[in-house]
């Protein structure tokens, strides 16, 4: 009995430590951006005393156009994974439940596509949205979402085939067509699918830099992370305006964690289901 | 007679072509995306990989195989491959161990464990670039926490990410802190589809707990280590944001193209890829050069995942009687 709770006691022990690593730094980046300068190395300054909003002044002063990079990062992040939920769940149900010349090639085919680097794929696209002029505006990246992902595509196939097969039956016999069949019956009943796949798409279009990097060279055209990179150049040590810019970045994201945690969990083992 | 006895006939393969049709419809847009945004452009990349086009001039010239023997010949191409070979050797794999020991520990229900589980998991919802501008400072030598809580121990901290011997390590150890937490998830979905019997039947026949982990346990989530292991690899050949982050200059721009450092001990094949794309000033650089660099990186993560199929079909053991239908059917309710 002694030795159980003593298990216990040390599992917790361990578990806070644990927690305590995985939440130290993102807590550590909100206190510093709310410090004074001359607190901002001080140990005993996890909750500031006293606070100050100066960093978040100082950085709306630096960066004018954040309100901007907000909203080209929300347009990219609210277009792409509606694109992205309705061309990839539209494939997935034909996939998983019509009959289709081409159906086992294609699934392979995206099988394969999963592990093709978007950097092999890369350059002629460049090319070709430079000769389209659509470089330093959001369609290089929101338009191939447009037409799905494959990895979207494969989750929404994995998750349709698990529906019962009595739901096309009741539907033919109500004498609905495909269509009415996925628009009526299926997609309500994916509630927790479109959620989950749309919820990490989300969070990946939010947080990414890479692909916005390369096609969003001018500054008005920048997303919120490429603002955070630069905020290394211009305040080197200051680490105030940096974790202001931390904070902003990532406050939009950690809200949603809070509020659909289980969700995001959920829907990230759901995609264990590839294997 | 005939009427009747044909007439459904007809009406059902009238039925299953127009369904066939619908279907096909269905999965346009998607066709449409794969041939326009991967299939075309991965064949067109690998033409430009045979010439070379700094984008001021109207058309790439053709330079049959200059791309291809400059890149064997190219010592920085050695040299970033190693560079990913070290960060696999610290990042995946302790990835690999960590995110399942993460999930040893908070598989079983009990008190307080979804808070641990939503703690460990909250690095992964974040930026990379955030992660990375927040563990840049966590680095710092003189007032970083870590360099303090290494000192605290009495052992001397190292420079982190300011020397080339540590710069890739840390970078790795970030990138497995950020991403336990998706490991970790996969595997309790795994860990909790180890069937009790089959532990119990371990245990009567006198296995210990190590044994039973060991000959029951791994077996069962062998194809979720087989996943995350043929996915972790593939993520850790395109490693960038990372990088950018945690090495990107401190004076005037921070962008890609000063990132790498120090002495080039992080720059990845991406990086390089990157800078190529956009530096003209070389003779054999550009657009092609660039193509020539991420056609490698494509085979390489093909050769690498084919060798992964190849053994690992030996050791991934795959449950071929339990249907999978009614487990799924089960979550999907949840």
């Amino acid at each position: 009995m002694r030795t159980a709770r003593a298990q216990t006691a040390l599992y917790h022990g361990a578990m806070i430590v644990l927690t305590f690593a995985f939440v130290f730094p993102a807590l550590w980046a909100v206190s510093m951006s709310l410090r004074t300068d001359e607190n901002m190395f001080a140990a005993d300054q996890l909750i500031p005393h006293p606070i100050t909003f100066e960093h978040y002044a100082r950085l709306f002063g630096a960066l004018p156009d954040l309100w901007r990079y907000f909203l080209n990062t929300l347009v990219i992040a609210v277009v792409g994974t509606a694109g992205t939920l309705l061309s990839s769940s539209l494939a997935g149900f034909a996939l998983a439940r019509i009959r289709f010349p081409g159906r086992g090639a294609l699934l392979v085919a995206m099988l394969l596509t999963l592990m093709v680097p978007v950097h092999a794929t890369l350059i002629p696209q460049y090319v070709i949205f430079r000769e389209l002029e659509w470089l330093n505006t959001p369609l290089p990246i929101i338009v191939p979402l447009l037409f799905g992902t494959p990895f979207a595509t494969f989750f929404f196939r994995q998750y349709f085939l698990t529906l019962p097969l009595e739901l096309e039956d009741a539907a033919a016999i109500d004498g609905a067509g495909s269509w009415r069949t996925f628009f009526q019956v299926f997609v309500p009943l994916s509630g927790p699918a479109y959620l989950a796949i749309g919820l990490l798409t989300f969070v990946s279009l939010w947080n990414s830099y890479f692909l916005n990097t390369i096609y969003l060279a001018k500054q008005n055209s920048w997303v919120l992370t490429q603002a955070l990179q630069s905020l290394i150049g211009r305040y080197q040590t200051e680490y105030g305006a940096i974790m202001a810019g931390v904070t902003l970045v990532s406050l939009p994201i950690l809200i949603g964690y809070l509020i659909f945690q289980r969700r995001i969990v959920h829907g990230i083992s759901m995609t264990g289901l590839a294997n | 007679m005939t009427d009747v006895a044909q007439k459904p006939r007809r009406r059902g393969r009238s039925l299953a072509s127009r369904r066939a049709r619908t279907g096909l419809l269905f999965v346009a847009p998607q066709v449409f995306g794969l041939l326009v945004f991967t299939a075309g452009p991965l064949v067109a990349s690998l033409g430009l990989s045979f010439t070379n086009w700094d984008l001021v001039a109207p058309a790439p010239t053709f330079t049959g195989l200059e791309n291809w023997t400059h890149l064997f010949a190219d010592t920085r191409i050695p040299a970033v491959l190693w560079n990913t070979v070290r960060f696999i050797l610290v990042g995946t794999t302790s990835f690999l161990i960590f995110s399942l020991i993460a999930a040893l520990l908070t598989y079983t229900p009990r008190r307080f464990v979804g808070v641990y589980r939503a703690a460990l998991f909250l690095p992964y919802v974040l930026s990379q670039i955030a992660v990375g501008v927040v563990w840049r400072w966590m680095f710092n030598s003189q007032s970083g926490p870590v360099t303090n809580i290494v000192e605290f121990f009495g052992v001397p901290a190292p420079d982190w990410l300011l020397d080339p011997a540590t710069a890739m390590p840390s970078i790795a150890m970030v990138v497995t802190w950020q991403t336990v937490g998706y490991g970790m998830t996969l595997y309790i979905a795994a860990l909790q589809g180890v069937p009790t019997p089959l532990l119990e039947a371990a245990t009567i026949d006198g296995a210990n707990r190590w044994q039973r982990f060991r000959n029951v346990t791994i077996p069962i989530i062998s194809p979720t280590i087989f996943f995350l292991t043929v996915t972790s690899l593939i993520g850790a050949f395109q490693l960038f944001d990372p990088v950018v982050a945690m090495t990107g200059a401190s004076v005037g721009g921070s962008g890609p193209a000063t990132a790498g450092g120090p002495s080039n001990s992080t720059r990845t094949i991406v990086l390089y890829m990157y800078n190529q794309m956009f530096n003209y000033d070389e003779p054999i650089s550009g657009l092609g050069y660039a193509a020539a660099i991420a056609w490698m990186l494509a085979m390489l993560i093909f050769i690498v995942t084919a060798v992964q199929f190849a053994v690992g079909g030996r050791f991934v053991h795959y449950e071929t009687e339990r249907a999978p239908r009614p487990r799924r059917r089960l979550r999907g309710k949840a």
